[in-house]
C-alpha cells in the first residue's frame, strides 16, 4: 500500500522541518542569557529570545492593527481588556474552562486567557467586539437579544462567540451539535435554554 | 505569571536548544496546562519555547501501515483526523472527549501527553506535595475522591491525566523524544514513571531539555477496539474513569487482548488481568462483565475513592461492549 | 377592589401619594405589563458596549492586589513591604491588619498593593511577606463540635438558638403509625458570580466615585461612607451593569474600601478586582444546614410529630440558620439550631437564604413517610398542607403540575425496568416572600417628548432596567422604546438593595406613582388646549386623550410640545397597594440513574410558580430558568471542598468546582400563574422561588429510581453506589 499523505484539514502552525530549511547551526551549545531583566539573546541556532521586559506586539483584532508594548507573559484576553480597551469578552475563571474569553483566532475559538499574545501575532483574531457591523446587530447578537439568552450578560460576549464560530461550522446545526461546540462555556444565571433557542433559531450566518 | 522570556524555533534542533538556558525553559505547545500551572506559580520559568512551529504538525502514513501523529497536532484535528478514525478508533474517541472546543483547538498531542496532574493538591501553591519537593501527598489523609486506586504504593496518588496516553499505550505506541544527544524511541508502556521517591517530581521520563516530537503507532492489525469514558459532569469534566481496549479476533474469540485504563492510576493502567479474563472467550456482554470485574481484583482504593473501583469495573465492562459493537447504555 | 395580604404594620401613605395609588392602580387590560418585553440592554450586553465595573479603565488608572492569609486560623507576627516597595511598577501599599490581629480564615485580607499594571501588582503582592504563627483550626463541623475540641472562637465553637415547639411532641408520636429517624444535610456553595467582586476608585478631591459590581448601589454608598468616614455628598456609586451578585454583593467590603484607600494614597485611579480563587475564599456562601430528624405519621398519612436537632455552620462566627420544617403541617413539633463555627469564609445571602436548605430536609423525609403508609407522593403532601397559609396555592399548583408532568406515569419507588438505567420522578413544594417597598423615583418629561425614568435601582441581570421602563411605558400610553430608564447610579433616588425578590416589588409602585405624576403635570398642559378638564384625561396608544375618547385628545409629540422650555420633572416614591408579598410554587423533575456509575442525569423539570402580577413575562420565565439552573449545581455540582486536614479550599476555581454546561442541562417546563387572583395581587418578586424546591425534586427523583434514599446533597456518584451497595447487602437504607 502506498503511503498518503494525510495532512490534517486545518493546516495552522503546519511548518513541519521538512518543509522549513533553515540552518541547523549543529556545534556547541552557546549558553543563552535567560535571567530575568536580561534583554534579548540568541538561542543556539539564532531564534530570537525576547522578553521577559515589554517588547513589541503586534494583533490584528477585528480587522485592525493593534500595536502593543507587551510583556511576553500578557494573555491575549488581558492585552485586549487591558490595554486596548476591547472590554467586549471577560475575564471570569482565567484558567480556560468557564469560556467567557473567547475568541476565534485563525478561524478557531480558543480561550484568550489561556493565550499569550506574543503567540497569536499575525493570526486573525475576531472578538465579540467586531461582530455587530456599526450599529446592526450580527445574527447571533440579534438572535440573543430577541430570545432573551441573556440575563447578567458576563457570560454573553463569549456564548456569542462560540455560537457564531458554531454557526459557521455547521449553519442547521442539530441539537446536539449545538451542545457539543458551546459546551465550553458556562452561565451562572442559567441561561442555556434561551441560548440553545437562538443558536437553532438563527440563520444566515455566513463566515466571517 | 512569573514574567519570563519567550522564543519561537522554527525547527526541532531549535526547540531542543532554547530548551537549554541558564534558568528554567520549558516548552509551549497549546498552553492549555502549562499556562495555569504558570498562572498557579506551580511552575515559575524563566523561558517558554514556542513549539508549535518547530514541531511536526502533520498526521503521516508509515511503511509498514500504521501512521506517525506530529507532536504539534492540535487535539480538533486528531479526533477529525479520517485515517485515525479508522485504524485507531479509540484514540479518536478518546479525542473528541477532550476538555472543550476551545482547548481541543489549540491544544497539541505532545502537550496532552506530558500534561502535569489534576490533583488539587499538586495544582494549589499551598501545599508543597512531594511532587513540588515536598516531603508528603496530603492525598493520603486528605481529599482523595478523585485520587488512584491501583499503583498506590505512593508516595504519590495521582491519576494520569492525559486521554490520548491511554489509547497510545494500548495500541502500542513508541514515542519520539529529541533531546540534546539526539533522538531516541520510547515504548508508550515504559515513557510514564510509576512514582518513585527518585522520579516523583515528574510523571514521564523526558528530560528537561528533551522534547517528545512525535506519536508513532504501529500497523493496528485486524483488531476491534473499544472505548469507553465515565464522567460526571456531562458538559466538561475530568473523567473518573474510562479504558481503551485493543482486541485481536480469530473469528468470534479473543485471540489476545490490551486492556488500558486511564484516571485510576498514577500511570495508564494496563490490566493483566482483564487481559487474561479475555483470551480464548466469546465477544459478548457475559466475557464483557467478567472482565471487568477482573480488571479491579488488584484495586486498592484509598480512604475516600472506593466508589472508583465500581466505575472502572464499568468502564472496562462497556469499553468491552463497545468494541464487540453492544449497545452500552 | 383588589383582595391581597400586604404587609402588616406600615403607617398609613399620605394623601398625595393615597391618591396616586388609587388612580394609578394596575390597569385591568394592560397594554405592556404581563407581555413578552424584549431586555433593554440586550443589544449592549450581546455587542460587548456594555460596560461592567471589570471594563472601566480610567486614565491613569493603576491596579490593586489583595495580599491574603493562606492559613485557616493564625497569628499575624509581621508584615514586611520592604520587597514589594522596591518592585517593578510598585506605586503604593497599605495594611490592612496589623502585627499581633488574628486571621480567622484561608483568604481573610491582611495587606494591599497598587502597582502600573496588573502583572507587575501581582508581583508586588507576592513580595510581601507576612509571618504567621498559626493556631489550631477547624475544617468541618465535626471538628468543630468534636468532645475535645480547642477553643478556636471565642465565646465558643458552637452557639445554641432557643428551642422553638409547638404542641405536644409525646402524644404525636404516640399517634404515629409510623416514624422515620434519620440524619439530612446540605453543603456549603460560593456564588459563584461571573464578574467577582471588585470596585475602580478614582477620587476627585475629597469626591469618590466608585464603580462597583453591586446589587445595591445605595447601600454600597453608605458602606462607602461609613468605613471610610466621609460625608455622604462626597460618594458616588456606579452600577450600570454587573456580572451577578446571588445575595453576595450588597456593600463596599473589605476590597472597595481597600481600593478606595489605594485610590486616596497613589493619588491615582485604582482597579481592585478578585480572582477566582478569592472569590470563592471571602465573598460568601450558603451555609451547611444538617439536620437528625424523626418524625411520625398516622395510618392515614397525617403528619403527627416532627422532632430535629439541626446545626450548620456559615464559616468563622457566622449564623447558618434556616425554617425547619419546611411548609408542611406537623401540629406537634421541637426544633433547635446550633450554629457551629468553622475557620472558612462568612455565610452571606445566597438566593433564597434558608429555603433551599429547609426545603431539602424536609421533602425528602415527605417522601419517606409517603412510602411507609404507601401513598402517593403528592397526595400526601396535598393531605399534609397548612391550613393557615396566605396566598399559597400549592393544592392547586401540584394538581396542575401533576398532570402537565405525567406524574402518573410514576412508578412506586425504584424503577423496575431491566438495565442500568433507572428512571424516577419527583416533587417537592416552596414558598418566598417577595414583596418590597420605600423605592423613591423621578420622571422628566421634555417638550421633545422624550421621557427620563431615574431611579437608584440597579440591573443585576434581573431585567430591572426593562421593568422601569415598562411601567413608564405602560403608564404614559408610550412604546418601551420611548422611555430611557436611568439606574444603576447612587445620583438616582434611593432604592433599595436587589435582594429578597423585593426589587420589583418595590420599584414597580414607584414608577408606576412617579410617570402618573409626570402625566398629571402633563395633562394639566394639555387640559386647557382641549377645554376639558385635566382629570378627564389619560394616555394610551401614544396619545393624550380624554378617557374613552381618543380622537379628542393629541399626539404625545403634540402634548409635549405645550411643555415648554422647562420639562416636567417630578419625584415620587412607592405606595401601598400595587405590590404584596407571599409567593408558592411547586417543582416536578424526571432523572435517570446509571446505577452501574452512579451518575444521575436530570432529563425533565417542571415547575407552578406564582408571582403576583407579572411584569415582564419573558424576564420573569429567564428567571426561573436560572433558578431552577441554580438548584440543580447545588443538587449535583457544586461543592466547597475544603482539606480536612489543613482547613484550605481544594477547588478554588472553575475546574473542581463545578458548574453545569450545556449538556447536563434538562428540558425546563414552566407554567407561570397569571390568573385574575394573581394579577389582583400586585407586583411581588421571582427571583428568588424558582430556586428553592429543585434540589429537593431532583433528590426525590433519584431515590424513585433507584429505590435507595440519599439524604444528602450533592447527589455524587459515590453516595449512590455506596447506598446501592448497602442494600444489596440487605441493610436497610
Amino acid at each position: 500500500m502506498a503511503p498518503t499523505d494525510d495532512r490534517p484539514e486545518h493546516e495552522r502552525f503546519s511548518v513541519s522541518r521538512r518543509d522549513f530549511l533553515k540552518t541547523a547551526g549543529v556545534g556547541s551549545l552557546a549558553t543563552a542569557v535567560t535571567a530575568a531583566g536580561a534583554a534579548e539573546a540568541e538561542a543556539q541556532t539564532g531564534a530570537k529570545v525576547v522578553g521577559p521586559g515589554d517588547v513589541p506586539v503586534s494583533l490584528m483584532v477585528n480587522g485592525k492593527r493593534v500595536d502593543l508594548q507587551i510583556e511576553p507573559r500578557v494573555t491575549l484576553l488581558d492585552a485586549l481588556r487591558n490595554r486596548a480597551d476591547l472590554t467586549g469578552n471577560k475575564r471570569v475563571c482565567d484558567r480556560g474552562t468557564c469560556g467567557a474569553c473567547t475568541m476565534i483566532v485563525d478561524g478557531r475559538t480558543l480561550y484568550a486567557c489561556s493565550t499569550l499574545a506574543i503567540d497569536v501575532q499575525g493570526k486573525p483574531i475576531r472578538t465579540v467586539d467586531g461582530l455587530a457591523t456599526g450599529n446592526t446587530l450580527h445574527p447571533v447578537q440579534q438572535a440573543f437579544a430577541d430570545h432573551d439568552s441573556l440575563m447578567c450578560g458576563f457570560c454573553t460576549p463569549g456564548f456569542v462567540v462560540a455560537t457564531v464560530a458554531l454557526l459557521e461550522k455547521y449553519p442547521n446545526p442539530t441539537r446536539d451539535q449545538a451542545r457539543h461546540e458551546l459546551d465550553g462555556n458556562i452561565c451562572r444565571c442559567g441561561t442555556f435554554v434561551r441560548i440553545m433557542e437562538a443558536a437553532l433559531a438563527t440563520k444566515g450566518v455566513t463566515r466571517g | 505569571m512569573k514574567a519570563f522570556a519567550y522564543v519561537n524555533p522554527t525547527t526541532e534542533q531549535e526547540a531542543v536548544a532554547a530548551l537549554k538556558t541558564d534558568g528554567v525553559a520549558m516548552p509551549l505547545g497549546g498552553g492549555q496546562d502549562l499556562l495555569a500551572r504558570l498562572k498557579d506559580y506551580i511552575d515559575t520559568p524563566d523561558r517558554l519555547v514556542n513549539v508549535k512551529n518547530a514541531l511536526d504538525a502533520t498526521v503521516t502514513a508509515t511503511p509498514d501501515g500504521g501512521l506517525t501523529i506530529g507532536a504539534a497536532v492540535r487535539i480538533a484535528d486528531l479526533a477529525a483526523h479520517a485515517q485515525v478514525a479508522k485504524l485507531y478508533p479509540a484514540i479518536s474517541a478518546a479525542a473528541i472527549e477532550i476538555g472543550t472546543p476551545q482547548i481541543r483547538h489549540v491544544g497539541t498531542v505532545g502537550g496532552n501527553v506530558n500534561q502535569r496532574p489534576r490533583c488539587w493538591y499538586f495544582r494549589n501553591e499551598e501545599f508543597v506535595c512531594f511532587k513540588k519537593g515536598g516531603s508528603r501527598c496530603f492525598a493520603v489523609t486528605g481529599e482523595n475522591q478523585f485520587h488512584a486506586i491501583f499503583g498506590n504504593e505512593g508516595p504519590s496518588h495521582i491519576v494520569h491525566p492525559s486521554s490520548l496516553a491511554v489509547p497510545f499505550t494500548a495500541y502500542g505506541a513508541t514515542f519520539r523524544v529529541l533531546g540534546p544527544n539526539g533522538p531516541r524511541n520510547v515504548p508508550a508502556a515504559e515513557y510514564f514513571t510509576r512514582p518513585t521517591i527518585q522520579n516523583v517530581l515528574k510523571e514521564n521520563v523526558l528530560g528537561d531539555e528533551e522534547l517528545l516530537t512525535h506519536v508513532v503507532l504501529p500497523a493496528p492489525g485486524n483488531v476491534k477496539s473499544g472505548h469507553y469514558e465515565v464522567r460526571y459532569k456531562q458538559s466538561h469534566d475530568w473523567p473518573l474513569a474510562f479504558t481503551t481496549v485493543v482486541l485481536t479476533m480469530n473469528g468470534n474469540t479473543i485471540q489476545s487482548a490490551r486492556v488500558v485504563l486511564g484516571a485510576v492510576a498514577p500511570v495508564p493502567w494496563r490490566s493483566p488481568e482483564a487481559e487474561r479474563a479475555l483470551v480464548g472467550q466469546p465477544l459478548n456482554e457475559q466475557t464483557a462483565a467478567l472482565a471487568g470485574d477482573a480488571a479491579v481484583q488488584t484495586a486498592k482504593p484509598m480512604s475516600g475513592n472506593a466508589y472508583k473501583v465500581q466505575i472502572a469495573k464499568t468502564a472496562v465492562k462497556r469499553a468491552i461492549m463497545n468494541a464487540a459493537g453492544i449497545k452500552t447504555v | 377592589m383588589a383582595e391581597f395580604q400586604g404587609r402588616g404594620g406600615q403607617a398609613p401613605p399620605n394623601p398625595e401619594l393615597a391618591d396616586l395609588a388609587k388612580r394609578y392602580a394596575w390597569p385591568e387590560k394592560p397594554a405592556l405589563i404581563s407581555t413578552r418585553v424584549k431586555r433593554l440592554d440586550g443589544p449592549d450586553k450581546v455587542s460587548g458596549r456594555a460596560k461592567y465595573t471589570y471594563d472601566i479603565n480610567r486614565p491613569g488608572m493603576i491596579y490593586g492586589k489583595i495580599v491574603r492569609s493562606p492559613h485557616p486560623h493564625a497569628r499575624i507576627v509581621s508584615i514586611d513591604m520592604s520587597a514589594a516597595e522596591k518592585s517593578p511598577g510598585f506605586k503604593t501599599a497599605l495594611s490592612y491588619k496589623e502585627a499581633g490581629a488574628v486571621v480567622m480564615y484561608q483568604g481573610d485580607p491582611v495587606a494591599a498593593v497598587a502597582a502600573d499594571t496588573e502583572e507587575h501588582a501581582l508581583d508586588a503582592a507576592r513580595l510581601v511577606r507576612v509571618r504567621y504563627e498559626q493556631l489550631p483550626h477547624f475544617a468541618n463541623v465535626d471538628q468543630a463540635m468534636a468532645q475535645n475540641a480547642p477553643v478556636v472562637f471565642p465565646g465558643g465553637n458552637t452557639k445554641v438558638g432557643a428551642a422553638e415547639e409547638q404542641g405536644n411532641l409525646d402524644e404525636g408520636f404516640k399517634q404515629a403509625a409510623q416514624i422515620v429517624e434519620a440524619t439530612y444535610s446540605t453543603h456549603v456553595i460560593t456564588h459563584v458570580c461571573l464578574e467577582t467582586h471588585g470596585t475602580v476608585c478614582e477620587w476627585d478631591g475629597d469626591k469618590l466615585t466608585a464603580w462597583v459590581s453591586t446589587q445595591a448601589v445605595h447601600g454600597t454608598k453608605d458602606g462607602f461612607v461609613k468605613g471610610l468616614d466621609i460625608p455622604a455628598a462626597n460618594v458616588r456609586v456606579i452600577t450600570q451593569y454587573m456580572g451577578g451578585g446571588f445575595g453576595s454583593k450588597f456593600s463596599p467590603d473589605a476590597q472597595g474600601l481597600i481600593c478606595a484607600k489605594l485610590a486616596k494614597q497613589a493619588q491615582r485611579p485604582v482597579k481592585l478586582m478578585l480572582d477566582r480563587k478569592e472569590e470563592h475564599l471571602d465573598t460568601g456562601n450558603r451555609p451547611s444546614a444538617f439536620a437528625h430528624i424523626r418524625a411520625g405519621v398516622s395510618a392515614e398519612g397525617r403528619l403527627t410529630a416532627f422532632d430535629a436537632q439541626s446545626w450548620g455552620t456559615g464559616g468563622a462566627g457566622a449564623t447558618s440558620g434556616f425554617p425547619l420544617p419546611y411548609i408542611y403541617d406537623f401540629p406537634n413539633r421541637r426544633r433547635t439550631h446550633k450554629d457551629v463555627y468553622i475557620n472558612a469564609g462568612q455565610q452571606r445571602a445566597m438566593r433564597a437564604p434558608g429555603h433551599p436548605q429547609g426545603c431539602f430536609l424536609t421533602e425528602i423525609l415527605m417522601d419517606e413517610l409517603a412510602d411507609r403508609v404507601k401513598m402517593d407522593p403528592v397526595a400526601f403532601r396535598m393531605k399534609n398542607l397548612p391550613p393557615a397559609a396566605p396566598n399559597a396555592a400549592w393544592g392547586e399548583y401540584f394538581e396542575i403540575g401533576a398532570k402537565a408532568f405525567g406524574w402518573d406515569k410514576r412508578h412506586p419507588t425504584g424503577d423496575p425496568t431491566p438495565g442500568p438505567i433507572k428512571t424516577g420522578f419527583g416533587t417537592s413544594a416552596h414558598r418566598w416572600g417577595g414583596g418590597g417597598r420605600g423605592s423613591k423615583a423621578q420622571c422628566d418629561i421634555s417638550s421633545d417628548g422624550s421621557v427620563v425614568m431615574k431611579c437608584g435601582t440597579q440591573d443585576l441581570g434581573t431585567g430591572t432596567r426593562t421593568l422601569v421602563a415598562i411601567v413608564t411605558a405602560e403608564t404614559l400610553g408610550l412604546p418601551v422604546s420611548a422611555v430611557h430608564p436611568e439606574i444603576g447610579d447612587s445620583i438616582y433616588p434611593l432604592s433599595g438593595g436587589s435582594g429578597g425578590s423585593t426589587t420589583a416589588a418595590s420599584m414597580t409602585p414607584a414608577i408606576r406613582l412617579t410617570a402618573g405624576k409626570a402625566l398629571d403635570a402633563l395633562a394639566a398642559k394639555v387640559a386647557p388646549h382641549l377645554g376639558v378638564e385635566a382629570s378627564t384625561l389619560t394616555a394610551s396608544n401614544g396619545r393624550v386623550h380624554v378617557v374613552g375618547n381618543p380622537s379628542k385628545g393629541l399626539a404625545w409629540k403634540d402634548a409635549c410640545k405645550l411643555i415648554g422650555t422647562e420639562p416636567i420633572s417630578v419625584a415620587s416614591e412607592w405606595a401601598e397597594g400595587l405590590s404584596s408579598t407571599g409567593t408558592s410554587g411547586v417543582q416536578f423533575t424526571e432523572v435517570t440513574v446509571d446505577i452501574e456509575t452512579g451518575i444521575v442525569k436530570v432529563k425533565r423539570i417542571l415547575t407552578v410558580q406564582d408571582c403576583g402580577l407579572i411584569v415582564d413575562r419573558l424576564t420573569s420565565e429567564s428567571q426561573i430558568h436560572g433558578g431552577i439552573i441554580g438548584a440543580l449545581n447545588f443538587a449535583l455540582f457544586e461543592d466547597r471542598i475544603l482539606d480536612r486536614n489543613t482547613g484550605q479550599m481544594v477547588n478554588p476555581n472553575m475546574e473542581w468546582y463545578l458548574i453545569a454546561g450545556m449538556s447536563d442541562i434538562p428540558q425546563i417546563d414552566i407554567h407561570l400563574v397569571d390568573t385574575p387572583v394573581q394579577r389582583a395581587r400586585g407586583v411581588i418578586g421571582i427571583g428568588e422561588p424558582p430556586t428553592v424546591s429543585t434540589a429537593a425534586a431532583i433528590a426525590n427523583a433519584v431515590r424513585n429510581a433507584t429505590g435507595v434514599t440519599i439524604r444528602s446533597l450533592p447527589l455524587q456518584p459515590y453516595k449512590i453506589l455506596q447506598a446501592l451497595e448497602e442494600q444489596r447487602a440487605g441493610g436497610t437504607n
